[in-house]
């Protein structure tokens, strides 16, 4: 699976999901803080990590609730304004995650949310990455999500190395190991006359 | 290598002359002078039949792909540095037999075509003088800087290597150019107004862009973009994707469709 080795695909998968548990599940009373006994009742409402819910969904155990990043609230919040949205605080895997959960949910409109979303943030951050300009990067940032902080993060650092190139200077850059000073244990005696 | 798109067989040359009256980033033949920097072309068919399928996984979770690698801008000046200049040498010497090629006897005032690394070491040991380039006058310059902003689809045609050998000629010998700040201003120029239509073709990219093609793009500026791009289409054609399936699922009878479509898909490049 191609998916398997990606760190961030990991991670991401490690969000937690809200899900509702279609049977009664025994010995994992764990996942439910609000149980007493070890196991958890049909009908609970449990916070579980993505990849536990995919299994799970596929598997007709639970049902799988849309998180809050793509409740109706941020919906609005993204249609009226896409770049000025703070992506982070919601889920920083914006994207991945709402791809992935795609064939999950009963909801049709995901895809195709997601995708205007992208589009209209990708516009401004677009400008903004080839500007590279020190000052309006931090501003910036905090707003993106995971994936467009490697996509912004990717066309800034060539253009910062094509700037530092076009400035010139050695191309032979000095080893970091010689920078190290050190201190000699031999004791230095005055030069006789 | 570059490990972002890969073509469908079946996508031939008359879908893309025929799409390319439709195209919105200029649809021309790339320009391609060294193997080792990737091609990059733009199409955008109308039939939506054709999907490309990425190397890396079908995902946004590909921006963390390693293998977007780039080459680093002293690297491309140092392929750059094959290209052939004239110099006159003013001093006479035999020929220079070295692995990639005989450089011949070197007589005082009669110019020869060396490569740009052996001009400059010469010049720096003052034993000859470099002839600018006949692309790097004022006129010629003037000239293309006039027609870029003029077209604003268009790339003009210049030298592959056009920024890293003005560098290495302004380094070394800035004083075999004549009016050099002239020279200098326009070269800038033109790269900011190149650059410029490279953005502005960006803001087009949309979901059906297979491809991006962008004639006479010179091969700094292709350094610049190319991990920016690639990073971007995989972005756009994941989020296109999941669109076409939730498409048929609505109107259920296309579903057998959309499995003969991803098998095509899966096939091994």
């Amino acid at each position: 699976m191609p998916d398997y080795y990606d760190m961030d695909d990991i991670i991401m998968e490690d969000q937690h999901i809200q899900v509702i548990f279609q049977v009664g599940a025994n010995g994992v009373g764990l996942l439910d803080p609000g149980s007493e006994n070890n196991s958890v009742e049909k009908g609970a409402k449990v916070e579980l990590p993505f990849w536990l819910a995919h299994e799970l969904q596929l598997r007709q155990a639970v049902s799988i609730y849309l998180p809050a990043c793509f409740s109706q609230k941020t919906r609005n919040e993204i249609k009226a304004d896409a770049a000025c949205v703070n992506l982070k605080v919601h889920c920083p895997y914006f994207y991945e995650l709402g791809c992935k959960i795609v064939p999950l949910v009963s909801d049709k409109t995901i895809g195709s949310f997601l995708y205007e979303t992208f589009t209209s943030r990708y516009l401004e951050m677009l400008s903004k990455s080839h500007s590279a300009s020190v000052l309006t990067a931090p501003k910036f940032l905090p707003r993106l999500s995971k994936e467009e902080i490697q996509l912004f993060e990717a066309s800034r650092s060539s253009m910062m190395a094509f700037k530092k190139w076009r400035a010139g200077g050695s191309r032979l850059e000095k080893a970091p190991v010689l920078g190290r000073k050190r201190k000699t244990t031999i004791p230095t005696f005055p030069s006789s006359p | 290598m570059m490990s972002g798109l890969t073509y469908d067989d079946s996508f031939s040359d008359q879908n893309i002359l025929r799409a390319s009256g439709l195209g919105e980033l200029q649809p021309c033949l790339g320009h391609n002078n060294s193997a080792e920097l990737p091609q990059m072309s733009s199409v955008n068919p109308t039939s939506s039949a054709r999907r490309l399928k990425p190397l890396s996984l079908a995902s946004m979770a590909g921006q963390s792909d390693p293998q977007l690698s780039l080459l680093s801008a002293p690297e491309v000046e140092f392929l750059a540095e094959d290209e052939m200049v004239e110099i006159v040498p003013n001093i006479k010497m035999e020929s220079l037999n070295m692995i990639c090629g005989d450089f011949g006897p070197f007589f005082p005032q009669i110019a020869c075509k060396v490569p740009l690394w052996l001009a400059a070491a010469l010049k720096k040991r003052g034993k000859c003088t470099i002839r600018t380039p006949e692309w790097m006058s004022v006129d010629k310059l003037t000239q293309v800087l006039e027609t870029e902003r003029e077209t604003p689809r268009e790339f003009q045609p210049l030298p592959f290597h056009y920024i890293e050998i003005s560098k290495l000629l302004f380094d070394h010998a800035h004083d075999d150019v004549q009016d050099t700040y002239m020279v200098r201003s326009l070269i800038e120029d033109i790269r900011d107004v190149r650059f410029h239509k490279v953005e502005s073709g960006l803001e087009n990219i949309s979901g059906r862009t297979h491809a991006v093609k962008l004639k006479n793009l010179s091969a700094m500026e292709v350094n610049i973009v190319r991990p920016f791009m690639m990073r971007t289409l995989q972005a756009f054609y994941k989020h296109d994707n999941p669109q076409i399936i939730q498409q048929h699922n609505i109107s259920g009878r296309k579903q057998p469709q959309v499995l003969t479509r991803s098998t095509r898909n899966l096939r091994p490049r």
